[in-house]
This record gives structure tokens, C-alpha cells and sequence, in this order.
């Protein structure tokens, strides 16, 4: 188990060097002096030689690398240009909005996801089950945009049930209350993910319900929400398990647009702020943390992985 | 007629065929009856299949005549006009600046999909090569899976942001190099996982034993079998570029404001949402149908070329 976790280990730090040389590279490629680029039109000549010393871009490539290396280690992601703040600090202040609307967003795509494959697998090719799967194929289509966006209009403006937009940090103010600004994004993201969740969890309940076991535990009578949730769903979690998984990248991605329709201040919105202004260390800062935390959630899904089921280790 | 072909190979080769070989042994008809009846079966075959199929010819036809059979031009505009309701003499509505959402969705129909079909042949130009190569080449495939599953670790729509953050101006050939580069990486995934198992065939190391040169081995053995995988993989990628363009253009990173792109009226009717939300109703509704549509025949695709294959998240 523990050359596992080494080897593993080992591949994450590779992978993380590689995300780091990737956004390292991603600023070398912007057209021009970078120095002249960061600072605009209107910085003098004594600004651009002064920012060049500082961020050593009159040393080069390979020392410029090295710094950029020691400063991500000692958690300075540099400064942003347009607020003068530290990157890693603007992150910090927008986590709460993108972590809680990860978190609702997860319990829509789990809520709607798994209850709808369940009972599309046990009421195999009646209309309940065609309908379902109809609603997961459109649900898969849908940009979550537009969703959103349709959503806003209907709830928050015909109906008036929900707020529409913004949200102010429920830490801060200690309102509960403003947790209502997050449903409509919630089920807007969530929805287009549920879809996913819901085909594989019908496809792996129809692979475990036709298992002899299922058999057995009906032939001693079990009652059949028993024999589905008991024997059924327990075997059927694996793939599930490891669909919403890989939902959590789409949710992060998702966040990019539905935190820009509905105007809250998290993560995403930060990087479609950063880009319209073309704020590049905090765009920099951003996509080196959410790739870094990426390449981390899936080796610890791994060592998870590991733990449950002791082939994957030999592999 | 790739149906066809690709079958008829595997077939001379003795490998298992993709395609069930019941379908192959339609009488005397010639090649290519044999190939438009092949087509015919496979669209006909699933009610979805059809349906998606419709939408899709649908849209090519809008991409070829629509600009013809538009009712205004999509960059007119007209101030008294503004923010009229759908109506007999505009059908989808007005926007904020009284130009009509029907012109120019149909002049965004083209624009997005042209992009899509362009982003395509771009992940296919540089994701074939590279995955043959990384699935031949024990070093070149360790070195490049490694910086694949880097880039893939940033979310997709994050990535071609802060590539075109990078590129400077909106524009048409920057979306394609930004989506583009996004999307390689996962042709090149698909594309060295296949060459991987056609390596090991036996018809491979036959080829080798005979004396054939690498590059015979790639050419007339490995990339004439990745073409069932890949036009999977080409559809899947169609259907995302369309989503991905969509989103540059609602998030105001896309192209200029004159060019109508379905992201671009979204993002230009977000202000007005809840006075005339069918400046955004309809762009989003072809965008989603589109989506649709192609994600169907993604689906009937692959179960039909390869039924091993399931689709990557």
C-alpha cells in the first residue's frame, strides 16, 4: 500500500510541475514586452525597468522559471494588476461563494441524479423510465447558461419566488438567508450534471438488478425496496461513485459561466473578470490553483480507490 | 461510405469487424448502393437517430441558404423597432438595438457551426498524429500522456479563456486555436488508447515480421483502424465545440459584436432577460438542439462502430 501511495505520489508531483509550466508557459505567449503588456499604455520607462527587475524578467528563461517555482512554494501567486491586491488573497475572499455553490450544485446532480436512475432501472422500458432518459438526454444538451438564464427569467422575474442575482457571504453577515441567491445557480448547474449521474446510475442498477443475488433476495421475500436499495444499490454505487467524481471537474467548469449569469462573486466569475481585463496573474493564479487542486482530488480518489479494493493496488 | 471502408479492411484483415457483417452481404449491388444503404440502415435504425439526423440536416441546410432566405439583415438596425415581441412581421422578435433575433440567428447558425466543423479538423490535423505516435513510441507515449493529463487538468472552458486572454482580440481564428488546443489533447487520448490495441494485433506483428517499414506499419495498418474511434470522437468533439464557442460568446470573449454568433446574442440580451427574454430564448434553443443532435449520433455511432468504446468524461 505504501509503494502505491509513493508511486502515485510521485506522479502527482510530476504532474503538478507540468501544471505549473503549463500556466508558466501560457504568460510567455502573450504578444510583447510582458513588463509593457502587465503594467499598460501608460507606464514609463523607469515602471517597466523597475517591474522587470522585481519579477526577474531581465534574467533568463530558465531563472524566471525558478523564481515563478519558489514563489508558488512560499504561496505568493503575485499581485493583481487591476485591484494591486495579492492573487492568492482575491481567491480566498471569492472561495466561500464557489465552494458553497459546488456543494448545492453536488446535492442537485446526487438528489435528482440517483433517485431518477433507480427508478428508471426498476421500471425498466415502461414510460416512466422513457420519459426520465429523455429528460437526462436534453438535460445533457442544455448549455447551463441558458438554463440559468431561462430559469432567472421564469422563478425570479414572472414568479418572483427567488432572488435573481448576487449574493452576500453568509460568513460574514451571519444571514442564512442569503443561501436563497444560490438555488436557482444550484439547479441551473446541477440539472446538466444530474443527467450524466442519472444514465449511468440507471445502466449500473440494470447490470446489478439482473445479478443472482437479487434473485435470491427476492426468492426469500424480501420486500422489493429492500431488495433494490439493500442489494441493489450498495453493488451499484461503484461507477456511480465514481461519475460524481468526475462531475466535480464539470461543476468547476460549469461555475465559469452560471457564477458570471447570475453575478456572484466566486472563483469563476474572477477568471471571466480577470480575462475581460486582462488581469494576467490573477487569470495565472487561478488556473494554476484549481488545475494544482484537480491533479491533488485525484490522486487522493486513487489512494481512496486503493483502499477499497485491493487489485488496483497491484496495478 | 467510411462505414464501408473501414469494415471491408478489418474484414481482409480476419480481425473482428466494427460493423456486424449481416449488413455486408447485401447481394450484388454495387459499392457505393452498398455504402448509401449502409448510411440509410443507420439512420433509420433508432427513432432518436432519425430525429437527430433531421435536425441535422436542418441545420446544414441553414448554414448554406440561410443567409439567402433571411428576412432582414442581421446588422440592421432599426431604434423604433427595439424590443418587439415575436410578431408576424418579426417572428423571433427584436433585440435591444431593433435588429432582428430571427436574421441573426440564422447567420449565427452558420458562424457557430462553421467554427465547430473548423475546430474539428483541428484537433483531428494535430490529435491524430500526435496520439499515433505516443501509442507507437513507448517514449513519446509516457512523455505525452504525462503533459495531456496536465493540460486536462485544467476545466475546458477555464483553459480556452485565458487562451484567449492570451491571444489578445476576439476573432475566428483565434476560437479555433483557443477551443482547438483544448480539444487535441483529448483526440490524442482516444486516438493512443486505440493505437495501443492495434499494436498488440497479430496483423500488426505479421506486418513487422514481413519486414514492413514503421511508418508502412502506421500508415496501412494502424490509422486505416482508427477510423471507426475517431469519427466517434470527431462527433463528440463537434458537439462540444459548439458549446465551447457558445460560451466564449456569452462570457464576451468571442468575436467581435458584429459578427451574430448564438454566445454573442446571449450575452448582448442578458441585460434585457427579463423584459424580452426571446432575444435569448432562441439562440439557446438552436444551440441546445444542435447540441442534441449531435450528441445523438455520437451515441448511435458508437454503439454501431465500436461498441467498446464509452464515452470519456
Amino acid at each position: 500500500m505504501l509503494g502505491f501511495v509513493l508511486r502515485r505520489g510521485f506522479g502527482m508531483l510530476i504532474s503538478l510541475l507540468l501544471v505549473l509550466t503549463i500556466t508558466f508557459v501560457l504568460m510567455q505567449l502573450i504578444p510583447g514586452d510582458p513588463a509593457s503588456v502587465l503594467l499598460g499604455a501608460n507606464a514609463t520607462p523607469e515602471q517597466i525597468a523597475d517591474l522587470k527587475t522585481t519579477w526577474g524578467l531581465d534574467r533568463p528563461i530558465s531563472t524566471q522559471f525558478f523564481y515563478y517555482l519558489t514563489n508558488f512554494l512560499r504561496g505568493d501567486l503575485g499581485q493583481s494588476l487591476y485591484y494591486n491586491q495579492p492573487v492568492l488573497g482575491m481567491l480566498a475572499a471569492r472561495a466561500e461563494t464557489s465552494l458553497l455553490l459546488g456543494a448545492l450544485s453536488l446535492l442537485v446532480v446526487v438528489g435528482i441524479g440517483i433517485p431518477a436512475g433507480i427508478v428508471a432501472a426498476v421500471r425498466r422500458n415502461s414510460w416512466t423510465d422513457r420519459s426520465l432518459l429523455l429528460v437526462a438526454l436534453a438535460g445533457a444538451s442544455i448549455p447551463s447558461f441558458w438554463l440559468g438564464l431561462m430559469l432567472m427569467d421564469l422563478v425570479a422575474g414572472i414568479l418572483g419566488w427567488l432572488p435573481s442575482s448576487g449574493y452576500t457571504s453568509v460568513l460574514r453577515t451571519g444571514n442564512l438567508g442569503n443561501l436563497k441567491n444560490l438555488v436557482l445557480p444550484a439547479l441551473a448547474l446541477g440539472f446538466v450534471n444530474a443527467a450524466l449521474v442519472a444514465r449511468t446510475a440507471r445502466s449500473s442498477m440494470l447490470d446489478v438488478l439482473q445479478v443472482d443475488y437479487i434473485t435470491t433476495a427476492r426468492a426469500k421475500g424480501l420486500r422489493e425496496s429492500r431488495v433494490v436499495v439493500r442489494h441493489g444499490l450498495r453493488n451499484a454505487a461503484i461507477p456511480v461513485v465514481t461519475v460524481v467524481s468526475f462531475v466535480f471537474a464539470s461543476l468547476v467548469s460549469g461555475a465559469v459561466v452560471t457564477e458570471t449569469v447570475f453575478s456572484l462573486p466566486g472563483i469563476g466569475s474572477l477568471i471571466v473578470e480577470s480575462v475581460l481585463k486582462r488581469d494576467y496573474p490573477v487569470i495565472q493564479g487561478v488556473m494554476l490553483v484549481v488545475a494544482a487542486l484537480y491533479v491533488i482530488l485525484n490522486f487522493l480518489t486513487d489512494v481512496a480507490y486503493a483502499v477499497l479494493d485491493p487489485r488496483i493496488r497491484a496495478r | 461510405m467510411h462505414l464501408r471502408r473501414s469494415s471491408k479492411r478489418n474484414h481482409a484483415k480476419g480481425v473482428p469487424s466494427f460493423v456486424p457483417s449481416s449488413r455486408e452481404t447485401v447481394g450484388s449491388s454495387t459499392g457505393w448502393r452498398r455504402g448509401a444503404r449502409e448510411v440509410w440502415i443507420f439512420v433509420t435504425q433508432r427513432n432518436t437517430t432519425l430525429f437527430a439526423c433531421l435536425i441535422l440536416l436542418a441545420l446544414v441546410v441553414i448554414v448554406l441558404i440561410g443567409p439567402a432566405v433571411s428576412p432582414y439583415d442581421p446588422n440592421a438596425l432599426a431604434v423604433s423597432d427595439r424590443l418587439h415581441p415575436p410578431s408576424s412581421r418579426h417572428l423571433f422578435g427584436t433585440d435591444n438595438f431593433g435588429r432582428d433575433v430571427l436574421s441573426r440567428v440564422l447567420y449565427g447558425t452558420r458562424t457557430t457551426l462553421l467554427l465547430a466543423l473548423a475546430i474539428s479538423v483541428f484537433t483531428l490535423v494535430f490529435g491524430v498524429p500526435v496520439g499515433v505516435l505516443c501509442g507507437y513510441s513507448d517514449l513519446a507515449g509516457t512523455i505525452g500522456m504525462r503533459i495531456v493529463d496536465a493540460i486536462m487538468a485544467f476545466p475546458a472552458i477555464m483553459l480556452a479563456l485565458s487562451l484567449m486572454a492570451v491571444f489578445g482580440k476576439p476573432g475566428m481564428q483565434n476560437v479555433i486555436l483557443a477551443v482547438g488546443i483544448v480539444w487535441v489533447p483529448r483526440m490524442v487520448r482516444v486516438v493512443y488508447s486505440a493505437t495501443l490495441s492495434i499494436r498488440e494485433t497479430t496483423y500488426v506483428e505479421a506486418a513487422r515480421a514481413f519486414g514492413c517499414s514503421p511508418l508502412r506499419i502506421v500508415i496501412r495498418h494502424i490509422v486505416i483502424n482508427l477510423v471507426s474511434p475517431v469519427i466517434v470522437q470527431v462527433t463528440f468533439t463537434f458537439a462540444f465545440s459548439v458549446m465551447e464557442v457558445a460560451a466564449l460568446g456569452f462570457l464576451g470573449v468571442g468575436l467581435p459584436p458584429h459578427v451574430a454568433s448564438w454566445g454573442g446574442m446571449m450575452n448582448e440580451g442578458r441585460m434585457y432577460i427579463t423584459r424580452a427574454s426571446w432575444i435569448i430564448f432562441f439562440p439557446g434553443l438552436f444551440l441546445a438542439f444542435s447540441v442534441l443532435s449531435f450528441n445523438l449520433i455520437g451515441d448511435a455511432l458508437r454503439d454501431r462502430l465500436d461498441p467498446r468504446l464509452r464515452r470519456s468524461v
